[in-house]
């Protein structure tokens, strides 16, 4: 079945290793640049939480030097849902579009084992190419990450265990498809949308709340930095700690502008300050277990409801 | 070897053709005493037909005494067909004459002679057999 | 013996309805079976329930005295052709041969490629001619030394040269191996040069089935005047009869001869007979056209 499985989808794994050779070169290709500027610059010393002076402007500087490594890292957000479209959802959907799953299913290799090994095989080369992606993107990252922390969804996404699980769950996703919809273009079509909807229901609703986030109240106005952890949310609360609408907000400062006196001064003379809500970054590799876990575990149960599917008549 | 050819149209069984086309080349010395027949799967593989078809053949030709079976090597001639006297040809040959003229005489065409050869001669093969 | 195909009141229901109804057969092993009807009686749904593409609504199939579903290992032991030699078009000659022989435990490389020994190994599916894709279907088929070898309408798509070629393929791997075979068709001319048995479906339903010759021998056409039709000596069975003013002909099921004077006996031809099987009396004119049966040639 290796062969098997070679041939019939050799151009997406093909491609699929062109892909990751692209992304190969071009780190390896900026990413002693960037460290080389990372060094000369002086970036270690602006590191949070100890910050000088001026930092902050070097530091939007040093990003914005480097920025083909932002637009690229936008883009492999999208990799794990071209494998759902585009290696698994074609695995059934062509036999069964074509009508070669009547050659294919007639042979001493029975149809469970066929698809079983097919869909493992695949998923091996997949979590393979993922894992490589995952540790080049990560090793490029290095000293971003150093500045910005990876716990927001943006760096999150495309570092660690996640991508692997991203990738595994795509195909498995892909593959149900086709045994669902039975035609190509559908199948893609739905997987990707499915696909998508799964990973921003997760990204938007569950991560959030994997473990319960942390508070933080300023002193003042300006919130403490949480330069690498995933802040949540950032509101102003009354000195009780009640939020503070925004309605509210306008209104304090309206009035404070009325009596001649400094908004800012007013506001915190009412006791208000800023309260953050925030997932810390040192529960990265937490994280990262629990969502890949739902992945892969997503992944399994989808395999096996495919299994079900195509067991019953395809036709 | 000899070859086999099947009329599919003709109306007559395939295994009857079979046995008359080796009859025939009995008669006209094409085949002799000693002879291999083809075995049955290079008939087949000729003729596209069923090997029971050409297994039935042989076996009514074993049955008049015509060929027999050699275990592992193949079905041989055994027996020969009474050929008929040069003169008795040359009878037949005389009536055939007679008849053909006759038949001019009467208007036909050459189509017309081959069509009625052909039909009676069928009829009267299927009588014998039936 | 056991019987290398058996069904009991099979029958497989679709949305649109019945494909196969109430069908109960029982084929030796060895026998060249052809399985006539026309297009639209069940023969591809009958093929493709033996071979586990599609699970039966009622009844019971056994094919190699096995379920087919219970244990998809049988397939192994049979070789399948579904309509229109389906085959992976960007696949060469060779990939295909290599993908059967990797898909089977048994392979025989000898007796597949004889059957597309014309067909250079590296040319692609899709670059083959219908004759030698049917040709490449059947040495997937083959190569697997089948027990049992279904085809489901090989020579749809061949011309006459082609057709015969596969024929001659086919009849010389299967005197080989010994292989039971099944070949739907709804050309009977095609059937008839290699069956020695036959059944015929018709709507779904087997309407007759038995050893060719021993159809034909006991079904004659008996001509005669038009009258009162009373017991003919040696009829079991008038199958179908047609009047045409004073003439009556009629095709009957003998159980011995019929020395009746008042009657013509004529034999009948493999297609003729399944006609008149295939048309039940009482059917009004236009369904009958439909059940037409296809003539060759």
């Amino acid at each position: 079945m290796a062969w098997v499985t070679w041939r019939q989808n050799r151009i997406q794994l093909l491609a699929g290793g062109a892909l990751l050779m692209v992304v190969v070169l071009l780190a390896l290709g900026t990413g002693p640049g960037i460290r080389d500027a990372f060094e000369q610059q002086n970036l270690s010393s602006c590191l949070p939480p100890a910050t000088r002076s001026g930092c902050d402007i070097i530091v939007r500087h040093f990003q914005s030097e480097h920025d083909t490594l932002a637009l690229v890292g936008r883009y492999l957000v999208f990799l794990p849902a071209l494998i759902a479209a585009f290696v698994g959802a074609p695995l059934l959907a062509r036999e069964l579009e074509h009508g070669t799953y009547r050659l294919a299913w007639t042979q001493g290799v029975t149809r469970r084992r066929w698809l079983l090994s097919q869909t493992l095989l695949l998923s091996a080369a997949t979590v393979a190419g993922a894992l490589a992606l995952s540790a080049i993107v990560t090793w490029w990252r290095l000293p971003f990450d150093r500045l910005e922390g990876r716990m927001s969804p943006s760096r999150f996404e495309i570092e660690g265990v996640v991508v692997p699980a991203y990738a595994v769950f795509a195909l498995a996703l892909g593959v149900f498809s086709g045994a669902l919809l039975k035609r190509i273009v559908p199948a893609m079509t739905a997987a990707l949308a499915a696909f998508v909807a799964v990973r921003l229901a997760v990204a938007n609703f569950l991560r959030p709340r994997y473990m319960a986030p942390e508070h933080d109240t300023a002193t003042g106005l300006t919130p403490n930095t949480h330069a690498h952890d995933w802040v949540l949310s950032n509101s102003l609360v009354d000195a009780v700690g009640r939020q503070i609408s925004a309605a509210r907000e306008n209104l304090a400062i309206e009035h404070a502008q009325n009596a001649g006196v400094d908004a800012q001064e007013y506001l915190l003379s009412l006791g208000w300050r800023r309260a953050v809500s925030f997932q810390p970054a040192d529960r990265f590799w937490t994280f990262q277990a629990i969502e890949a876990a739902i992945f892969v575990g997503l992944a399994a149960l989808i395999v096996i409801a495919t299994l079900r599917l195509v067991q019953r008549t395809p036709a | 070897m000899i070859e086999f050819h099947l009329d599919a149209r003709s109306g007559v069984a395939t295994y009857l053709q079979i046995v008359q086309q080796v009859k025939e080349a009995l008669r006209l010395g094409l085949l002799d005493v000693g002879d291999q027949l083809p075995t049955v799967r290079e008939v087949v593989a000729d003729l596209a037909i069923n090997p029971n078809t050409v297994a039935k053949a042989y076996r009514d030709l074993e049955r008049e005494g015509l060929v027999a079976p050699r275990p592992g090597r193949g079905t041989f001639v055994v027996g020969s067909l009474a050929a008929p006297s040069l003169q008795h040809h040359e009878a037949l040959r005389r009536e055939l004459e007679q008849w053909l003229a006759a038949a001019i005489r009467a208007g036909l065409d050459e189509e017309s002679i081959r069509a009625l050869i052909s039909t009676t001669l069928r009829e009267a093969l299927v009588r014998r057999v039936a | 013996m056991t019987a290398a195909l058996e069904t009991r009141a099979l029958g497989k229901r679709f949305r649109r309805g019945w494909a196969v109804r109430d069908c109960t057969l029982s084929i030796p092993e060895q026998a060249i079976v052809g399985l006539a009807g026309p297009n639209g009686a069940g023969k591809s749904t009958l093929l493709a329930l033996a071979v586990a593409l599609l699970a039966p609504t009622e009844g019971e199939i056994c094919v190699l005295g096995r379920d087919p579903w219970r244990e998809p290992e049988t397939l192994e032991d049979i070789g399948y052709v579904a309509q229109d030699a389906p085959l992976y078009r960007s696949f060469t000659v060779g990939e295909t041969l290599d993908y059967a022989r990797r898909m089977n435990a048994r392979w025989d490389p000898e007796i597949a490629g004889r059957s597309v020994a014309d067909v250079g190994p590296d040319r692609r599916v899709s670059a083959l001619s219908a004759g030698e894709r049917a040709r490449l279907a059947l040495a997937v088929a083959l190569g697997k030394r089948p027990r049992l070898l279904l085809l489901d309408e090989p020579f749809a798509r061949l011309d006459p040269r082609a057709g015969r070629e596969f024929l001659q393929m086919l009849m010389d791997a299967v005197t080989e191996i010994g292989a039971t075979v099944l070949v739907a068709s709804h050309v009977v001319a095609d059937i008839e040069r290699i069956a020695d048995h036959i059944v015929l479906l018709s709507e779904g339903r087997v309407r007759l089935e038995g050893d060719v010759e021993r159809l034909l021998t006991s079904h004659r056409l008996l001509t005669g005047a038009g009258r009162p039709l009373g017991r003919i000596g040696g009829v079991d069975e008038i199958v179908r009869k047609r009047s045409s003013g004073r003439q009556m002909t009629l095709l009957a099921r003998l159980s011995a001869p019929v020395v009746d004077p008042s009657w013509s006996v004529d034999e009948i031809g493999l297609e003729e007979l399944l006609l008149a099987y295939m048309a039940p009396e009482q059917l009004p004119k236009r369904t009958t056209e439909k059940r037409r049966l296809r003539w060759h040639g």
